[in-house]
Protein backbone atom coordinates (compact mmCIF):
# COMPACT_ATOMS: atom_id res chain seq x y z
CA UNK A 1 0.00 0.00 0.00
CA UNK A 2 1.22 3.34 -0.76
CA UNK A 3 1.93 6.10 1.70
CA UNK A 4 -0.22 8.95 2.15
CA UNK A 5 1.30 11.90 0.90
CA UNK A 6 1.19 14.80 2.90
CA UNK A 7 0.82 19.05 2.94
CA UNK A 8 3.93 19.26 4.23
CA UNK A 9 7.81 18.18 4.65
CA UNK A 10 10.38 18.24 7.81
CA UNK A 11 13.91 19.57 6.24
CA UNK A 12 16.28 17.47 8.34
CA UNK A 13 18.71 20.06 8.15
CA UNK A 14 16.91 22.48 10.28
CA UNK A 15 14.98 20.46 12.97
CA UNK A 16 16.52 20.50 16.31
CA UNK A 17 14.78 17.61 17.65
CA UNK A 18 12.76 19.73 20.38
CA UNK A 19 9.86 17.49 20.38
CA UNK A 20 7.49 20.63 20.60
CA UNK A 21 5.86 18.61 16.64
CA UNK A 22 5.69 15.40 18.31
CA UNK A 23 4.17 16.69 21.46
CA UNK A 24 1.52 18.55 19.42
CA UNK A 25 0.14 15.82 17.22
CA UNK A 26 -3.18 14.74 17.70
CA UNK A 27 -2.48 11.48 16.25
CA UNK A 28 0.94 10.61 17.64
CA UNK A 29 1.85 10.56 14.04
CA UNK A 30 5.74 11.80 15.09
CA UNK A 31 8.89 10.26 16.56
CA UNK A 32 12.31 11.83 17.54
CA UNK A 33 14.84 9.27 16.30
CA UNK A 34 18.56 10.57 16.59
CA UNK A 35 17.62 14.08 17.10
CA UNK A 36 15.49 14.47 14.37
CA UNK A 37 11.71 14.23 13.76
CA UNK A 38 10.15 11.60 11.79
CA UNK A 39 6.63 11.56 10.57
CA UNK A 40 4.48 8.30 10.58
CA UNK A 41 2.28 9.16 6.94
CA UNK A 42 -0.45 6.36 8.08
CA UNK A 43 -0.85 8.68 11.04
CA UNK A 44 -0.67 12.20 9.79
CA UNK A 45 -3.96 13.96 9.18
CA UNK A 46 -2.55 17.03 7.58
CA UNK A 47 -3.71 19.26 10.40
CA UNK A 48 -0.31 21.83 10.43
CA UNK A 49 -0.43 21.66 14.49
CA UNK A 50 3.22 20.45 14.32
CA UNK A 51 4.00 23.29 11.86
CA UNK A 52 2.66 25.93 13.99
CA UNK A 53 4.75 24.88 16.88
CA UNK A 54 7.72 24.08 15.37
CA UNK A 55 10.58 26.40 16.77
CA UNK A 56 13.06 25.93 13.84
CA UNK A 57 11.07 26.46 11.39
CA UNK A 58 11.93 23.09 10.15
CA UNK A 59 8.05 22.14 8.86
CA UNK A 60 7.30 23.54 5.88
CA UNK A 61 4.04 23.51 4.19
CA UNK A 62 4.25 22.30 0.19
CA UNK A 63 2.17 24.36 -1.87
CA UNK A 64 2.60 25.44 -5.42
CA UNK A 65 4.94 27.90 -6.80
CA UNK A 66 3.59 30.84 -9.56
CA UNK A 67 6.10 29.25 -11.53
CA UNK A 68 4.59 25.20 -11.60
CA UNK A 69 1.18 27.36 -12.67
CA UNK A 70 2.98 29.07 -15.15
CA UNK A 71 3.02 25.99 -17.58
CA UNK A 72 -1.09 26.71 -17.98
CA UNK A 73 -2.74 29.12 -20.65
CA UNK A 74 -5.50 30.37 -18.56
CA UNK A 75 -5.03 30.66 -14.56
CA UNK A 76 -7.81 31.25 -12.48
CA UNK A 77 -8.01 32.11 -9.15
CA UNK A 78 -10.74 30.29 -6.89
CA UNK A 79 -9.66 32.47 -3.67
CA UNK A 80 -11.10 30.74 0.17
CA UNK A 81 -13.97 33.47 1.66
CA UNK A 82 -11.40 33.57 4.34
CA UNK A 83 -9.06 35.64 2.18
CA UNK A 84 -11.00 38.41 1.91
CA UNK A 85 -10.82 39.24 6.06
CA UNK A 86 -7.23 39.43 5.76
CA UNK A 87 -6.57 42.75 5.03
CA UNK A 88 -7.45 46.21 6.07
CA UNK A 89 -10.88 47.39 5.19
CA UNK A 90 -9.64 49.95 3.04
CA UNK A 91 -8.83 47.02 0.82
CA UNK A 92 -11.78 45.96 -0.39
CA UNK A 93 -12.88 42.76 -2.05
CA UNK A 94 -12.35 44.36 -5.49
CA UNK A 95 -8.79 44.93 -4.37
CA UNK A 96 -7.97 41.92 -3.66
CA UNK A 97 -9.50 40.92 -7.05
CA UNK A 98 -7.61 43.23 -9.08
CA UNK A 99 -4.26 42.26 -6.71
CA UNK A 100 -4.44 38.14 -8.03
CA UNK A 101 -5.02 39.67 -11.58
CA UNK A 102 -2.10 41.83 -11.06
CA UNK A 103 -0.18 38.54 -9.71
CA UNK A 104 -0.91 36.66 -12.90
CA UNK A 105 -3.82 35.62 -12.31
CA UNK A 106 -6.60 35.37 -15.68
CA UNK A 107 -9.42 35.70 -14.07
CA UNK A 108 -10.94 35.01 -10.26
CA UNK A 109 -13.57 32.84 -9.64
CA UNK A 110 -16.22 33.85 -7.00
CA UNK A 111 -17.81 29.85 -6.20
CA UNK A 112 -21.04 31.64 -4.40
CA UNK A 113 -23.14 29.54 -6.85
CA UNK A 114 -21.60 26.49 -5.91
CA UNK A 115 -21.60 27.06 -2.22
CA UNK A 116 -25.40 27.59 -2.46
CA UNK A 117 -25.60 24.42 -4.88
CA UNK A 118 -23.77 22.44 -2.20
CA UNK A 119 -25.98 23.75 0.78
CA UNK A 120 -29.16 22.86 -1.16
CA UNK A 121 -27.35 19.66 -2.07
CA UNK A 122 -26.82 18.91 1.85
CA UNK A 123 -30.31 20.03 3.08
CA UNK A 124 -31.62 17.26 0.83
CA UNK A 125 -29.20 14.60 1.81
CA UNK A 126 -29.93 15.53 5.83
CA UNK A 127 -33.94 15.27 4.81
CA UNK A 128 -33.48 11.82 3.64
CA UNK A 129 -30.68 10.90 6.01
CA UNK A 130 -32.15 7.54 7.98
CA UNK A 131 -28.65 6.09 8.78
CA UNK A 132 -27.33 7.15 12.30
CA UNK A 133 -26.74 10.80 13.29
CA UNK A 134 -24.73 13.33 13.39
CA UNK A 135 -23.82 13.84 9.59
CA UNK A 136 -20.31 14.82 9.41
CA UNK A 137 -19.45 18.10 7.33
CA UNK A 138 -16.45 17.36 4.71
CA UNK A 139 -15.31 20.45 4.10
CA UNK A 140 -12.35 20.13 6.01
CA UNK A 141 -9.41 18.02 5.00
CA UNK A 142 -8.16 17.65 8.65
CA UNK A 143 -11.49 16.35 10.18
CA UNK A 144 -12.11 14.03 7.51
CA UNK A 145 -8.49 12.47 7.80
CA UNK A 146 -9.25 12.18 11.59
CA UNK A 147 -12.45 10.30 10.90
CA UNK A 148 -10.43 7.93 8.96
CA UNK A 149 -7.72 7.21 11.13
CA UNK A 150 -8.76 7.69 14.19
CA UNK A 151 -12.88 7.11 14.31
CA UNK A 152 -13.22 4.78 11.27
CA UNK A 153 -16.49 3.10 12.60
CA UNK A 154 -17.53 7.14 11.81
CA UNK A 155 -16.85 7.08 8.06
CA UNK A 156 -20.72 6.76 6.83
CA UNK A 157 -21.65 9.41 9.04
CA UNK A 158 -18.96 11.34 6.44
CA UNK A 159 -21.95 13.36 4.18
CA UNK A 160 -21.00 11.88 0.55
CA UNK A 161 -21.39 15.61 -1.25
CA UNK A 162 -18.59 17.61 -3.05
CA UNK A 163 -17.54 20.65 -1.23
CA UNK A 164 -17.37 23.89 -3.18
CA UNK A 165 -13.83 24.19 -3.89
CA UNK A 166 -13.95 21.26 -6.32
CA UNK A 167 -17.37 22.28 -7.64
CA UNK A 168 -15.85 25.31 -8.59
CA UNK A 169 -13.00 24.00 -10.59
CA UNK A 170 -15.13 21.66 -12.12
CA UNK A 171 -17.37 24.56 -13.46
CA UNK A 172 -14.59 27.19 -14.38
CA UNK A 173 -12.82 24.91 -16.55
CA UNK A 174 -16.38 23.78 -18.30
CA UNK A 175 -16.98 27.02 -19.03
CA UNK A 176 -13.64 28.91 -20.02
CA UNK A 177 -12.87 25.72 -22.15
CA UNK A 178 -15.94 26.64 -24.06
CA UNK A 179 -15.61 30.17 -24.13
CA UNK A 180 -11.64 30.12 -25.07
CA UNK A 181 -11.64 27.04 -27.27
CA UNK A 182 -8.84 25.37 -24.52
CA UNK A 183 -8.92 21.66 -23.02
CA UNK A 184 -9.47 21.65 -19.77
CA UNK A 185 -6.14 20.59 -19.07
CA UNK A 186 -4.90 24.12 -20.77
CA UNK A 187 -6.79 25.72 -17.69
CA UNK A 188 -5.75 25.78 -14.49
CA UNK A 189 -7.73 26.19 -11.58
CA UNK A 190 -5.84 27.60 -8.07
CA UNK A 191 -7.30 27.52 -4.93
CA UNK A 192 -5.86 30.38 -2.54
CA UNK A 193 -5.91 28.44 0.67
CA UNK A 194 -5.66 29.47 4.28
CA UNK A 195 -4.67 26.09 5.66
CA UNK A 196 -1.94 23.38 3.92
CA UNK A 197 -4.98 20.69 4.96
CA UNK A 198 -6.66 21.92 1.84
CA UNK A 199 -3.57 21.40 -1.00
CA UNK A 200 -3.20 17.98 0.65
CA UNK A 201 -7.15 17.53 -0.22
CA UNK A 202 -6.32 18.48 -3.94
CA UNK A 203 -2.96 16.23 -4.37
CA UNK A 204 -4.75 13.32 -2.57
CA UNK A 205 -8.74 13.24 -2.02
CA UNK A 206 -9.60 11.09 0.94
CA UNK A 207 -12.53 9.93 -1.18
CA UNK A 208 -9.71 8.35 -3.52
CA UNK A 209 -10.46 10.04 -6.81
CA UNK A 210 -9.15 12.88 -8.84
CA UNK A 211 -9.22 16.92 -7.82
CA UNK A 212 -10.96 19.03 -9.85
CA UNK A 213 -8.56 21.85 -8.56
CA UNK A 214 -4.80 21.81 -10.15
CA UNK A 215 -3.01 23.02 -6.60
CA UNK A 216 -3.28 25.45 -4.12
CA UNK A 217 -1.59 29.05 -2.58
CA UNK A 218 -1.02 29.83 0.76
CA UNK A 219 -3.26 33.33 1.57
CA UNK A 220 0.29 34.71 3.38
CA UNK A 221 2.04 33.59 -0.42
CA UNK A 222 -0.03 36.20 -2.17
CA UNK A 223 -0.68 38.80 1.07
CA UNK A 224 2.19 40.85 0.64
CA UNK A 225 1.72 41.17 -2.84
CA UNK A 226 -1.81 42.25 -2.86
CA UNK A 227 -0.98 44.17 0.10
CA UNK A 228 1.92 46.24 -2.54
CA UNK A 229 -0.61 46.90 -5.47
CA UNK A 230 -3.00 48.68 -3.50
CA UNK A 231 -0.37 50.75 -1.19
CA UNK A 232 -1.30 54.33 -2.25
CA UNK A 233 -4.45 55.93 -2.09
CA UNK A 234 -4.57 56.55 -6.03
CA UNK A 235 -4.33 52.52 -5.99
CA UNK A 236 -7.42 52.22 -3.53
CA UNK A 237 -9.05 54.95 -5.51
CA UNK A 238 -9.49 52.25 -8.03
CA UNK A 239 -12.10 50.47 -6.35
CA UNK A 240 -15.04 52.63 -8.09
CA UNK A 241 -14.16 51.66 -11.28
CA UNK A 242 -13.73 47.44 -10.84
CA UNK A 243 -16.86 44.89 -11.23
CA UNK A 244 -17.78 43.99 -7.90
CA UNK A 245 -17.16 39.87 -7.39
CA UNK A 246 -19.01 39.40 -4.64
CA UNK A 247 -22.55 40.23 -5.09
CA UNK A 248 -23.92 38.84 -2.07
CA UNK A 249 -23.41 37.90 1.68
CA UNK A 250 -23.10 33.74 0.17
CA UNK A 251 -19.59 33.39 -0.15
CA UNK A 252 -18.61 35.40 2.58
CA UNK A 253 -20.83 33.98 5.00
CA UNK A 254 -19.08 30.55 4.15
CA UNK A 255 -15.84 31.67 5.88
CA UNK A 256 -17.59 31.97 9.27
CA UNK A 257 -17.54 28.80 11.34
CA UNK A 258 -21.31 28.99 11.60
CA UNK A 259 -21.92 29.50 8.02
CA UNK A 260 -24.04 26.11 7.37
CA UNK A 261 -26.48 26.42 10.66
CA UNK A 262 -28.74 28.84 8.30
CA UNK A 263 -29.45 26.89 5.39
CA UNK A 264 -30.29 23.37 7.51
CA UNK A 265 -34.28 24.90 8.43
CA UNK A 266 -35.50 23.08 10.84
CA UNK A 267 -32.68 20.40 11.25
CA UNK A 268 -30.82 19.81 14.40
CA UNK A 269 -27.43 21.53 13.81
CA UNK A 270 -24.21 22.25 15.69
CA UNK A 271 -21.32 23.82 14.84
CA UNK A 272 -17.70 23.07 16.35
CA UNK A 273 -14.06 24.57 15.60
CA UNK A 274 -10.55 24.12 17.02
CA UNK A 275 -8.89 20.02 16.76
CA UNK A 276 -9.12 19.21 20.46
CA UNK A 277 -13.04 20.63 20.59
CA UNK A 278 -13.59 17.88 17.60
CA UNK A 279 -11.55 14.83 19.06
CA UNK A 280 -14.33 15.43 21.98
CA UNK A 281 -17.16 15.41 20.29
CA UNK A 282 -16.09 12.85 18.13
CA UNK A 283 -15.61 10.87 20.97
CA UNK A 284 -18.85 11.36 22.30
CA UNK A 285 -20.43 10.47 19.14
CA UNK A 286 -18.76 7.32 18.87
CA UNK A 287 -20.01 6.61 22.54
CA UNK A 288 -23.19 6.74 20.88
CA UNK A 289 -23.88 10.00 22.24
CA UNK A 290 -25.38 13.30 20.47
CA UNK A 291 -27.62 11.36 18.66
CA UNK A 292 -30.49 14.15 18.08
CA UNK A 293 -27.80 16.36 16.38
CA UNK A 294 -28.67 15.82 12.44
CA UNK A 295 -25.47 17.90 11.01
CA UNK A 296 -22.21 18.57 12.58
CA UNK A 297 -20.60 21.50 11.19
CA UNK A 298 -16.71 20.97 11.93
CA UNK A 299 -13.47 22.72 11.59
CA UNK A 300 -10.08 21.81 12.75
CA UNK A 301 -9.19 25.44 13.33
CA UNK A 302 -10.69 27.69 15.80
CA UNK A 303 -13.08 30.32 14.62
CA UNK A 304 -13.00 27.96 11.24
CA UNK A 305 -11.26 28.20 7.88
CA UNK A 306 -10.31 31.96 8.89
CA UNK A 307 -8.15 30.77 11.46
CA UNK A 308 -5.74 28.25 9.35
CA UNK A 309 -2.39 28.06 9.41
CA UNK A 310 -1.73 30.06 6.15
CA UNK A 311 -3.84 32.95 6.80
CA UNK A 312 -1.69 36.41 8.06
CA UNK A 313 -4.61 38.27 10.23
CA UNK A 314 -5.69 36.63 13.82
CA UNK A 315 -8.81 34.59 13.75
CA UNK A 316 -11.00 36.95 15.56
CA UNK A 317 -9.71 40.33 13.52
CA UNK A 318 -10.64 38.56 10.43
CA UNK A 319 -14.35 37.40 11.92
CA UNK A 320 -14.52 41.23 12.75
CA UNK A 321 -13.92 41.96 9.78
CA UNK A 322 -15.94 39.59 7.99
CA UNK A 323 -18.85 40.72 9.45
CA UNK A 324 -18.15 44.41 8.55
CA UNK A 325 -18.05 43.46 5.01
CA UNK A 326 -20.85 41.31 5.24
CA UNK A 327 -23.75 44.30 6.49
CA UNK A 328 -22.50 45.88 3.08
CA UNK A 329 -23.73 43.75 1.13
CA UNK A 330 -27.17 42.65 0.04
CA UNK A 331 -28.87 39.40 1.73
CA UNK A 332 -30.43 37.92 -1.41
CA UNK A 333 -29.05 38.02 -4.86
CA UNK A 334 -31.43 37.13 -7.02
CA UNK A 335 -28.76 36.10 -10.56
CA UNK A 336 -27.44 33.83 -7.98
CA UNK A 337 -30.50 32.67 -6.85
CA UNK A 338 -31.63 31.63 -10.79
CA UNK A 339 -28.29 30.55 -11.63
CA UNK A 340 -28.90 27.83 -8.10
CA UNK A 341 -32.11 26.71 -9.92
CA UNK A 342 -30.95 26.28 -13.29
CA UNK A 343 -27.77 24.27 -12.16
CA UNK A 344 -29.25 22.28 -9.02
CA UNK A 345 -31.33 20.09 -11.46
CA UNK A 346 -28.68 19.23 -14.10
CA UNK A 347 -25.54 18.57 -11.83
CA UNK A 348 -24.31 16.09 -9.54
CA UNK A 349 -22.93 16.97 -6.41
CA UNK A 350 -22.19 13.27 -5.13
CA UNK A 351 -18.13 12.92 -4.06
CA UNK A 352 -16.48 10.83 -6.72
CA UNK A 353 -15.52 8.11 -4.50
CA UNK A 354 -16.10 6.74 -0.85
CA UNK A 355 -14.41 7.97 2.27
CA UNK A 356 -13.19 4.70 3.50
CA UNK A 357 -10.85 4.19 6.98
CA UNK A 358 -7.29 4.22 6.96
CA UNK A 359 -5.40 0.38 7.81
CA UNK A 360 -3.09 2.22 10.47
CA UNK A 361 -3.29 -0.28 13.26
CA UNK A 362 -1.89 -3.47 13.31
CA UNK A 363 -0.85 -5.09 10.76
CA UNK A 364 0.23 -8.80 12.00
CA UNK A 365 -2.76 -11.07 10.52
CA UNK A 366 -3.61 -13.19 13.03
CA UNK A 367 -5.83 -12.36 15.76
CA UNK A 368 -4.39 -14.63 18.45
CA UNK A 369 -0.80 -12.56 17.78
CA UNK A 370 -2.38 -9.68 18.30
CA UNK A 371 -4.32 -10.13 20.90
CA UNK A 372 -0.34 -10.95 22.56
CA UNK A 373 1.14 -8.38 21.52
CA UNK A 374 -1.02 -6.08 23.40
CA UNK A 375 -0.45 -7.85 26.45
CA UNK A 376 2.88 -6.88 25.60
CA UNK A 377 2.31 -3.64 25.21
CA UNK A 378 -0.06 -3.75 28.86
CA UNK A 379 3.44 -5.34 30.38
CA UNK A 380 5.86 -2.67 28.85
CA UNK A 381 3.86 0.30 30.02
CA UNK A 382 3.29 -0.80 33.31
CA UNK A 383 7.15 -0.62 34.20
CA UNK A 384 7.33 2.87 32.31
CA UNK A 385 7.03 5.78 34.59
CA UNK A 386 4.23 7.15 33.16
CA UNK A 387 5.72 10.46 33.24
CA UNK A 388 5.35 11.55 29.54
CA UNK A 389 9.10 13.16 29.62
CA UNK A 390 9.18 12.38 25.38
CA UNK A 391 13.01 11.48 25.83
CA UNK A 392 12.89 7.95 24.36
CA UNK A 393 11.36 10.00 21.26
CA UNK A 394 7.56 8.82 21.42
CA UNK A 395 5.22 11.36 22.43
CA UNK A 396 3.69 9.22 25.49
CA UNK A 397 4.87 5.94 28.08
CA UNK A 398 1.54 4.70 26.03
CA UNK A 399 2.66 5.20 22.44
CA UNK A 400 5.89 4.06 23.32
CA UNK A 401 4.81 0.66 25.14
CA UNK A 402 2.92 0.81 21.71
CA UNK A 403 6.00 0.89 19.91
CA UNK A 404 8.36 -1.67 21.79
CA UNK A 405 5.46 -4.31 21.71
CA UNK A 406 5.49 -3.83 17.83
CA UNK A 407 9.18 -3.99 17.60
CA UNK A 408 9.98 -0.40 16.34
CA UNK A 409 11.57 0.83 19.65
CA UNK A 410 13.47 -0.96 22.13
CA UNK A 411 13.14 -0.81 26.31
CA UNK A 412 16.39 0.70 26.21
CA UNK A 413 15.09 3.76 24.70
CA UNK A 414 13.85 5.23 28.02
CA UNK A 415 16.04 6.82 30.16
CA UNK A 416 14.89 5.25 33.23
CA UNK A 417 16.25 2.37 31.88
CA UNK A 418 19.70 3.21 30.15
CA UNK A 419 22.04 5.03 30.95
CA UNK A 420 23.53 5.03 28.03
CA UNK A 421 20.49 6.29 26.39
CA UNK A 422 20.95 9.71 28.63
CA UNK A 423 24.41 9.62 27.45
CA UNK A 424 23.75 9.53 23.99
CA UNK A 425 20.72 12.64 24.52
CA UNK A 426 23.35 14.49 26.32
CA UNK A 427 26.09 14.45 22.94
CA UNK A 428 22.85 14.91 20.78
CA UNK A 429 21.03 18.10 22.40
CA UNK A 430 23.94 19.70 24.59
CA UNK A 431 27.03 19.07 22.41
CA UNK A 432 29.68 19.43 24.31
CA UNK A 433 28.02 22.14 26.73
CA UNK A 434 29.38 22.23 30.59
CA UNK A 435 26.65 22.06 33.46
CA UNK A 436 26.47 25.40 34.83
CA UNK A 437 28.16 26.29 38.34
CA UNK A 438 26.05 24.83 41.57
CA UNK A 439 24.98 28.56 43.83
CA UNK A 440 26.75 28.22 47.24
CA UNK A 441 24.57 27.86 50.40
CA UNK B 1 -14.88 -24.46 21.41
CA UNK B 2 -13.53 -21.09 21.08
CA UNK B 3 -10.48 -20.30 22.73
CA UNK B 4 -10.58 -17.41 24.94
CA UNK B 5 -8.03 -14.43 24.23
CA UNK B 6 -8.92 -11.62 26.32
CA UNK B 7 -10.75 -10.84 29.38
CA UNK B 8 -11.42 -7.49 31.20
CA UNK B 9 -13.86 -6.44 33.50
CA UNK B 10 -15.78 -2.99 34.13
CA UNK B 11 -17.23 -1.42 36.99
CA UNK B 12 -20.31 0.78 36.35
CA UNK B 13 -21.84 3.03 39.12
CA UNK B 14 -25.18 3.94 38.93
CA UNK B 15 -26.16 7.91 38.71
CA UNK B 16 -23.05 8.71 37.92
CA UNK B 17 -23.74 10.11 34.15
CA UNK B 18 -20.79 12.35 34.27
CA UNK B 19 -18.45 9.12 33.90
CA UNK B 20 -21.15 7.33 30.99
CA UNK B 21 -19.80 6.53 28.45
CA UNK B 22 -16.44 5.34 30.14
CA UNK B 23 -16.60 1.61 29.37
CA UNK B 24 -17.96 1.81 26.25
CA UNK B 25 -14.88 4.38 25.15
CA UNK B 26 -12.08 1.50 26.44
CA UNK B 27 -13.70 -1.08 24.88
CA UNK B 28 -13.80 0.71 21.71
CA UNK B 29 -9.65 1.39 21.97
CA UNK B 30 -9.41 -2.22 23.02
CA UNK B 31 -10.85 -3.25 19.96
CA UNK B 32 -9.87 -0.74 17.98
CA UNK B 33 -5.74 -1.31 19.18
CA UNK B 34 -6.19 -5.00 17.73
CA UNK B 35 -7.29 -3.88 14.15
CA UNK B 36 -10.87 -5.46 14.94
CA UNK B 37 -13.46 -4.72 11.29
CA UNK B 38 -14.66 -1.12 12.18
CA UNK B 39 -18.21 -1.89 11.71
CA UNK B 40 -17.78 -4.78 14.82
CA UNK B 41 -16.29 -2.29 16.56
CA UNK B 42 -19.19 0.06 16.32
CA UNK B 43 -21.94 -2.81 16.68
CA UNK B 44 -19.48 -3.39 20.08
CA UNK B 45 -19.32 -0.17 21.61
CA UNK B 46 -23.16 0.28 20.77
CA UNK B 47 -23.91 -2.25 23.03
CA UNK B 48 -22.14 -1.27 25.56
CA UNK B 49 -22.40 2.02 25.35
CA UNK B 50 -26.17 0.64 25.76
CA UNK B 51 -25.53 -1.32 28.27
CA UNK B 52 -23.76 1.20 30.63
CA UNK B 53 -26.32 3.96 29.84
CA UNK B 54 -28.85 1.28 31.28
CA UNK B 55 -26.69 0.68 34.63
CA UNK B 56 -26.49 4.16 34.78
CA UNK B 57 -30.31 4.75 34.59
CA UNK B 58 -31.32 2.23 36.78
CA UNK B 59 -29.08 0.45 39.14
CA UNK B 60 -26.48 1.86 42.02
CA UNK B 61 -23.74 -0.36 40.45
CA UNK B 62 -23.21 -3.32 38.04
CA UNK B 63 -20.34 -4.95 36.29
CA UNK B 64 -19.47 -5.20 32.66
CA UNK B 65 -17.16 -8.09 31.33
CA UNK B 66 -15.60 -7.88 27.86
CA UNK B 67 -13.81 -10.97 26.69
CA UNK B 68 -12.41 -11.55 23.18
CA UNK B 69 -12.51 -15.35 22.07
CA UNK B 70 -11.31 -16.27 18.51
CA UNK B 71 -14.18 -16.50 17.20
CA UNK B 72 -16.33 -13.63 18.80
CA UNK B 73 -16.78 -10.76 21.43
CA UNK B 74 -18.76 -11.20 24.02
CA UNK B 75 -20.09 -8.54 26.66
CA UNK B 76 -22.01 -9.73 29.44
CA UNK B 77 -23.60 -6.96 31.57
CA UNK B 78 -24.85 -7.38 35.61
CA UNK B 79 -26.39 -4.88 37.69
CA UNK B 80 -28.21 -4.88 40.98
CA UNK B 81 -31.44 -2.34 39.78
CA UNK B 82 -34.64 -3.61 40.08
CA UNK B 83 -35.04 -5.96 37.20
CA UNK B 84 -37.85 -6.01 34.46
CA UNK B 85 -41.24 -6.86 34.96
CA UNK B 86 -42.01 -7.76 31.23
CA UNK B 87 -39.34 -8.69 29.39
CA UNK B 88 -40.68 -8.36 26.17
CA UNK B 89 -42.47 -5.21 26.44
CA UNK B 90 -38.92 -4.16 27.75
CA UNK B 91 -37.65 -5.33 24.27
CA UNK B 92 -40.07 -3.28 22.38
CA UNK B 93 -38.83 0.12 20.04
CA UNK B 94 -39.98 2.88 21.58
CA UNK B 95 -40.70 1.40 25.68
CA UNK B 96 -39.10 3.30 27.99
CA UNK B 97 -40.11 3.60 31.97
CA UNK B 98 -37.00 6.29 32.30
CA UNK B 99 -38.01 9.40 33.70
CA UNK B 100 -38.21 13.07 32.05
CA UNK B 101 -34.65 13.96 33.64
CA UNK B 102 -33.59 11.13 31.71
CA UNK B 103 -34.97 11.84 29.10
CA UNK B 104 -34.25 15.37 29.04
CA UNK B 105 -30.50 14.41 28.72
CA UNK B 106 -30.96 12.51 25.74
CA UNK B 107 -31.45 9.15 27.17
CA UNK B 108 -34.27 6.61 27.95
CA UNK B 109 -35.88 6.37 24.16
CA UNK B 110 -36.80 2.80 24.62
CA UNK B 111 -34.23 1.92 22.24
CA UNK B 112 -31.43 0.78 24.91
CA UNK B 113 -32.36 -2.93 24.66
CA UNK B 114 -33.66 -3.26 21.26
CA UNK B 115 -30.59 -1.61 19.84
CA UNK B 116 -28.33 -4.14 21.43
CA UNK B 117 -30.80 -7.00 20.53
CA UNK B 118 -30.38 -5.54 16.87
CA UNK B 119 -26.21 -5.57 17.18
CA UNK B 120 -25.85 -8.85 18.44
CA UNK B 121 -25.46 -12.05 16.93
CA UNK B 122 -26.38 -13.53 20.00
CA UNK B 123 -28.92 -12.44 22.72
CA UNK B 124 -29.74 -13.50 26.26
CA UNK B 125 -31.36 -11.41 28.88
CA UNK B 126 -32.29 -12.69 32.15
CA UNK B 127 -33.88 -10.48 35.01
CA UNK B 128 -35.86 -10.84 38.37
CA UNK B 129 -37.69 -8.33 39.80
CA UNK B 130 -36.21 -7.37 43.06
CA UNK B 131 -32.67 -8.75 42.27
CA UNK B 132 -31.25 -7.58 38.82
CA UNK B 133 -31.00 -8.14 35.02
CA UNK B 134 -27.74 -9.73 33.43
CA UNK B 135 -27.48 -9.36 29.79
CA UNK B 136 -25.65 -11.18 27.77
CA UNK B 137 -24.95 -10.14 23.71
CA UNK B 138 -22.39 -11.87 21.19
CA UNK B 139 -20.89 -10.69 17.86
CA UNK B 140 -19.38 -13.07 15.75
CA UNK B 141 -15.90 -11.87 14.32
CA UNK B 142 -16.84 -13.17 10.53
CA UNK B 143 -20.09 -11.60 11.15
CA UNK B 144 -21.10 -8.49 9.17
CA UNK B 145 -23.87 -6.42 9.11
Amino acid sequence: MPEPTHGFRIDEQKCGGHLACMRACPTQAIRVKEGKARLLPRLCIDCGSCLQVCPSGAIQATTRSFAEIDKFKYKVAVPSPALFGQFPLVISPEHIVAGLQGLGFDAVWDFAVELALVNRAILDYVDNWQGPHPLLSVSCPVTVRLVQVLYPAMVEQLIPIEVPRELAGRELKQKYSAELGLAPDEIAAIYITPCQAKTISILEPAEGAESNLDGAIGISDVYNDILALTRTPEERGMRASLKSLIGSVELLRWSTSQGQGRILGHHRYMSVTGLSNVVQVFDDIEKGKLRNIEYLECHACWGGCVGGNLTVDNTYVTLSKIHHLLSELPDDDPRLEAEVERRYAQESFSLKGRVTPRATENTVADLKERVKQMKAQEAVFKALPGLDCGLCGAPSCKTFAKDVAEGSARPSECVFFSDQRLKQLRQTYLRGKKPPPESKP
Amino acid sequence: MAEELLRKTFQVRGRDFDKAGETAAEIKQILKGLGIDSGLIHRAVVIAFEAEMNVVMYASEGTITFVLTDEDIRLEITDNGPGIENIEMALTEGFSTASDEMREMGFGFGMGLPNIRKNSDGFNIESQVGVGTTVAAMIGLDSSA
